[in-house]
């Protein structure tokens, strides 16, 4: 049984961001992490193979040559080896292309499960899993709080608006997890070290079967314009008060804005 | 290629969801502008029956791909059938689990663009462009679907981005989408289905939310909360780290991973406003925090900050919102 994670550099949420000209990400030049996500993804994986239940754990990327760093920081938690896609061609990738090129990748890895995190944390984008299972020709097992393999079968528990729902598929599948599967394992000194010595090969879209063409030069979209949230009214603060006045104060600006 | 403005209408309990409604609204209103119809394509358990009440929600046309409940991705053949001859201009869905499954679908099946989630759409130009808060909410982007690109651009709504129409008008054309073979993408299946013992609220459509964090303490502790809730005929909802506690269901998690919520009115008690939070609760119209440190993140972004003890001023609050509204205590 073999999974492959499917893991996205993002830049870390306290990163300074910028832009290219054409209104793009500046990924190389902002402080980058493991989509937080993807990071349950991969903690799933390996609590399956502790179990037993899988044999190999592989990571797949696409991105700049940089994220290369996201795919040692993967292989330090644990996990076989490694690939990643890049190609100049694919700067500024959107969602499509991004499915479209990973579903390419994961037709040459052929794993019993392509596993991914649910969204990822710099655009939100939540797509790919769904998008590459539809490429792959593939079932969906999406949102899973947890994923289990028996035989031929993967199961996923998944949480409903009143309770929790179990769905289940033939292997091969695609599926995407939530942060109910546990919390991502540090990487070690050991597992560092290890890192170093697992194999990372990197593709590019020729090595794929795909051209340029092919992925629409990387977007069937683009960003018009980015520009700054809008400034809201300042906070009012209220401290020092007793509780009953507090509270009062609380409820002449409820009432002000008509909402008692 | 035509200008109408295709939108999935989720069914939920034997009626449409609320997200249904809202998306309905949003493509009647692109359609006025682009010229063309708003078309539902409905899915869920009641479907079939309640497609015509969706013209009064500002459909003219419904197609139902299905009447029972299951997952919304092994509906993506019959929808890209429904639209894949006529490319209308833009398919809404909504930013559910289903929606975001049958909308990704599409998006690999047909190699549409798709852009989302988003908070605006329009339609500039006769293109439509859409507005995306992304980096956790600190840049705001505009985008489009390149010129050359397919339609429909597909477009990912949160909850909230339209608001549905009051006293529309009259049925909807109903029609049922042509049978397809949904593959693969259709052998996932529920194979059990566990339901709460206690009803958990819809948090995606309570007008006012009381949400408690860490500083709640307990499950215990949530009883203020669920009194100053119930006072203001709202919902009670939490943070990732008293649903992780076990204090309260995980379905009344707001944040990244769990619900993104647009009350009108949200009071965060006990929360410190960790930007995972925040994501999930930053379009309320209102906020107001209760916190005793005063350093907390929350009151960076709190439209009102009150530092204090939570356990002293929300059950005052409780009791002078019942006087001013005359309710008996």
């Amino acid at each position: 049984m073999k999974i492959v994670v499917c893991v996205k550099q993002v830049p870390a949420t306290t990163a300074e961001k910028r832009y290219t000209a054409d209104l793009r990400l500046d990924r190389a030049a902002s402080e980058s992490v493991i989509n937080p996500l993807d990071e349950y993804a991969i903690e799933q994986a390996l609590r399956l193979q502790e179990a037993g239940a899988v044999e190999t754990v592989v990571y797949l990327s696409m991105g700049p040559e940089s994220a290369a760093e996201a795919l040692r920081r993967a292989l330090a938690m644990g996990g076989e080896e490694a690939y990643q896609v890049t190609d100049d061609a694919l700067a500024g990738a959107d969602q499509w292309a991004t499915a479209r090129v990973l579903a390419a990748a994961l037709g040459k890895l052929a794993p019993d499960v392509a596993l991914m995190g649910m969204s990822s944390d710099d655009a939100r984008g939540s797509l790919v899993p769904g998008a590459v299972a539809a490429i792959r020709g593939l079932p969906l097992l999406s949102y899973a709080a947890e994923l289990m393999l028996t035989g031929s079968t993967a199961r996923i528990r998944r949480l409903t608006a009143s309770g929790f729902d179990v769905l289940e598929a033939p292997l091969p599948v695609v599926a995407s997890v939530t942060d109910q599967v546990g919390e991502p394992r540090y990487a070690s000194l050991k597992g560092i070290m290890a890192a170093r010595r697992k194999s990372l090969e990197t593709w590019n879209l020729a090595d794929l079967g795909l051209s340029a063409h092919d992925v629409h030069g990387a977007a069937l979209t683009r960003v018009v314009e980015v520009r700054p949230p809008e400034t809201k009214a300042p906070t009012e603060r209220v401290e020092n008060l007793g509780p009953a006045e507090a509270a009062s104060r609380i409820a002449d600006w409820l009432a002000a804005r008509k909402l008692i | 290629m035509n200008n109408d403005i295709c939108f999935l209408a989720e069914f939920d309990g034997g009626s449409p969801a609320r997200s249904a409604l809202e998306l309905a609204a949003g493509a009647a209103g692109l359609a006025a502008e682009s010229g063309g119809a708003a078309v539902g394509l409905a899915y869920g358990a009641g479907a079939a029956a309640g497609a015509a009440s969706l013209g009064a929600a500002g459909a003219a046309r419904v197609v139902v791909l299905s009447d029972t409940d299951g997952p919304a991705i092994s509906l993506a053949a019959a929808a890209a059938a429904t639209i894949g001859d006529d490319a209308p201009l833009a398919f809404l869905a909504p930013a559910t689990p289903n929606g975001r499954d049958l909308a990704a679908a599409l998006m690999g099946l047909l190699g549409l663009p798709a852009l989302g989630p988003v908070r605006a759409v329009r339609i500039e130009g006769g293109r439509v462009r859409a507005e995306q808060s992304t980096l956790q909410g600190t840049v705001i982007t505009v985008s489009e679907s390149m010129a050359d690109a397919p339609q429909p651009v597909i477009i990912l709504a949160l909850s909230g981005t339209f608001t549905p129409l009051e006293g529309g008008g009259g049925a909807a054309s109903v029609s049922t989408a042509p049978s397809s073979d949904a593959g693969a993408l259709g052998a996932a299946r529920i194979v059990e289905s566990h339901p709460a013992d206690a009803a958990v609220a819809n948090l995606e459509e309570a007008a006012v939310i009381i949400a408690g964090g860490r500083g709640v303490g307990s499950a215990a502790g949530f009883e203020p909360l669920n009194e100053l809730a119930a006072v203001l005929d709202g919902a009670v909802g939490a943070s990732r780290a008293a649903a992780d506690a076990g204090w309260v269901p995980y379905q009344l998690q707001i944040g990244q991973t769990g619900k993104v919520v647009k009350p009108a009115l949200y009071v965060g008690c006990g929360i410190s406003g960790a930007i995972q939070h925040r994501v999930g609760m930053q379009t309320a119209e209102n906020v107001v925090a209760i916190n005793k440190d005063p350093d907390a993140p929350i009151g960076e972004f709190a439209d009102l900050f009150v530092v204090g003890d939570l356990f002293a001023i929300v059950p005052e609050l409780t009791a002078e919102i019942r006087r001013r509204k005359g309710i008996p205590s």
